[in-house]
């Protein structure tokens, strides 16, 4: 394997939990609502993947079990949003300390227990093309099913008619609403769908990147995710350049200090964060016309009776 | 009654005030004992051997002492947990990180009636102890060993922020590695950060590609060492003993102790014999110590063994001259030796090494 095949398989790892979160942030702010509690969601499905995973000695259950975790907390998040028609960035805060907390509790038994990782999926014949086999198709089953995640996102939001009336609910939610489409259905299966991505991605976390627990494991991941989502102005296939840019940066800044090249470390850490809001700029001044955020982002919606 | 926040305020004050006159306090109220760590208690490395020093103190004093506990405080919020600890009644604070050094130093003189100890600082005040281990001395042995266990002669070295404490223990790890083979070359990775799983992995895997064979680390969580046995090459434990991380990558891990000090320091406090005090321990002092070797032949234990032993009886000395930095001044020459001071304030790399100095 060359030193490229080897830089792009850890980018690709190290930019797959950024890519789930961020496409399933980006269909519940589509819907119109805003979530910052990611980073718990995220956190609280590494904590259950790991858990369940060394209770019953299977990874599905473990992947499943963290899916679950990030839906339940984010069901717990709807209930406030849309049930109780709360601030979404105050709860959205509050569910990322909740859950950073929580799992820090559930999590505490298996501190220090050690696990094999999930391995790599090889896929017959287009595996053994050379170069680009080895970086797509030589990997883990999280890296493929971040691009069905795009894929199917993307189809969905741009294709079809559900895909129509969710994005109608986050531009305006009283003309959706009028039309007769339940408009906090439509949302909380949105946040559904955004807690479950995030669990997957903490699951990644847990269960394959570093195959082991301990609290604050995240590191500030979810944040990121968040950003991504403003970064690809709410488009699937933006996302997997958001992610891929500050994944990449990340990686190459490591190999770059491995190699000796003599910029400062901190520089180098920064570097991910400014390349990111320097790509930003760029793309938001080529674009005319205003922003592309839902309009009904982060509006509570209560429908009249 | 209701009980409110303002009631408990007041309680707290006054226990505080009761415990801060001399004499009556030491029947009755307990010592309450503060812990700042950098990061959770549960990161199997750093901060979990704080907690376990602070349950051993628990265990050694039993009911004569109690114990709060703030983990991952980020610098930043350290001078309001310190002003919380204190208000509640926290009369000896350990602020666990080279990070909070500064912060201690800037807080300590507003609280004068707190003692407080910082752990790898570098200068003490009234109120302020600093406390420290010498684990540049394990730092020395696993140069040996890289050395031995290397066949690319490279030695891969993740490090958190360029503080003198990570860059002397580069410098030995160099200098241990050289009494081998003097053709070991270090890569340096910095991740500035003290733990992010995640990260401190893939600075390994960068590392482990571009040819290093043996991993050392100066971050807490075992996810570098977890990358050395996945990939195949080896790697060292950090802070607590991770063999079970990396059963064939792993060659030894140092093992910190702070439990005893903690017990004495606040016993000390109890007896009214508190000083500010500036200890740095070295393998024989017990506050530390290298965890058993695995994934060696029995001739590369034997001569781990005996390094270890010289270090720790004092006849081997990882810091005697000559010492000529990167840029070839000479610190001092040969039949000297590094004063404590000159090794804290080691801000340069050694001739040879040839990573730039950020």
């Amino acid at each position: 394997m060359t030193l490229l095949e080897a830089i792009l398989l850890t980018v690709m790892t190290a930019s797959t939990p950024l890519l789930i979160a961020a496409i399933g942030e980006l269909v519940a702010e589509r819907a119109g609502v805003l979530n910052l509690g990611v980073e718990g969601m995220m956190i609280m499905g590494a904590a259950a993947g790991i858990a369940v995973a060394i209770t019953t000695g299977s990874s599905a259950a473990g992947v499943a079990a963290a899916i679950l975790a990030g839906m339940a907390l984010a069901a717990v998040f709807a209930l406030l949003v849309l049930g109780l028609a709360t601030n979404q960035v105050a709860a959205g805060l509050a569910l990322a300390i909740f859950g950073l907390g929580l799992s820090g509790v559930l999590g505490a038994p298996f501190v220090g227990v050690p696990r094999a990782g999930i391995g790599k999926i090889e896929v017959p014949f287009l595996s053994d093309i050379p170069f680009l086999g080895a970086v797509l198709f030589r990997q883990d089953p999280f890296v493929y099913a971040s691009f069905a995640l795009v894929i199917g996102v993307a189809w969905f939001l741009g294709r079809t008619r559900a895909g129509l009336v969710l994005r109608a609910c986050g531009e305006n939610a009283a003309a959706a609403h009028a039309l007769g489409y339940k408009v906090l259905r439509i949302r909380f299966l949105a946040l559904l769908f955004g807690g479950g991505c995030a669990g997957l991605a903490g699951a990644y976390l847990s269960l394959v990147l570093t195959p082991f627990w301990t609290s604050g494991m995240t590191s500030g991941r979810g944040w990121i995710a968040l950003a991504i989502v403003v970064f690809a102005s709410w488009m699937p296939w933006r996302a997997v350049a958001g992610a891929y840019l500050f994944g990449g940066v990340t990686i190459l800044q490591l190999h770059a200090q491995s190699a000796g090249v003599p910029v400062p470390p901190q520089a180098m850490a920064a570097l991910p964060y400014l390349i990111t809001i320097l790509a930003l700029v760029l793309i938001m001044r080529a674009r005319s016309g205003g922003s592309t955020a839902p309009a009904g982002l982060g509006r509570p919606f209560v429908p009249d009776r | 009654m209701t009980i409110t926040r303002r009631h408990i305020g007041l309680g707290a004050a006054g226990l505080a005030g009761a415990a801060a006159l001399p004499g009556t306090a030491e029947a009755q109220a307990p010592l309450n004992v503060g812990f700042i760590l950098i990061g959770p208690v549960g990161d199997f490395g750093w901060s979990t051997m704080h907690d376990v020093g602070r349950r051993r103190m628990l265990e050694v004093l039993g009911n004569r002492v109690t114990a709060t506990q703030v983990e991952s405080v980020a610098p930043p919020d350290f001078d309001r947990v310190a002003n919380q600890l204190a208000r509640t009644g926290s009369r000896l604070i350990f602020t666990t990180s080279f990070s909070y050094f500064q912060p201690t130093v800037r807080v300590a003189p507003t609280l004068p009636n707190v003692m407080f100890e910082n752990a790898t600082g570098t200068s003490t005040l009234p109120n302020l102890s600093i406390y420290n281990a010498r684990f540049y001395e394990g730092r020395y042995i696993q140069g040996v060993i890289a050395a031995r266990k290397s066949r690319s002669k490279t030695i891969g070295y993740i490090a958190s922020f360029p503080i003198p404490e990570v860059i002397h223990a580069i410098n030995t790890v160099m200098r241990g590695a050289w009494s081998v083979d003097p053709q070991m070359r270090i890569r340096v990775v910095w991740v500035s950060a003290w733990f992010n799983p995640a990260r401190e992995a893939d600075a390994a895997r960068a590392l482990i590609d571009q040819g290093c064979d043996v991993v050392c680390q100066h971050t807490d969580s075992p996810a570098p060492l977890q990358l050395a046995n996945e990939r195949g090459v080896f790697g060292f434990g950090q802070a607590s003993d991770m063999t079970r991380f990396a059963p064939r990558a792993h060659l030894t891990s140092s093992v910190n102790n702070w439990g005893d000090y903690y017990a004495e320091r606040a016993r000390a406090m109890l007896e009214g014999t508190w000083r500010p005090g500036d200890v740095w321990g070295g393998l024989n002092s017990g506050m530390f110590r290298l965890a058993p070797f695995t994934n060696m032949t029995p001739e590369e234990t034997a001569e781990a063994e005996r390094i270890r032993d010289a270090i720790s009886s004092g006849r081997l000395h990882p810091f005697d001259g000559p010492i000529v930095r990167q840029d070839g001044t000479e610190v001092i020459p040969a039949g000297q030796r590094l004063t404590d001071d000159q090794i804290r304030a080691q801000n340069y790399f050694y001739r040879g090494i040839d990573v730039a100095m950020p």
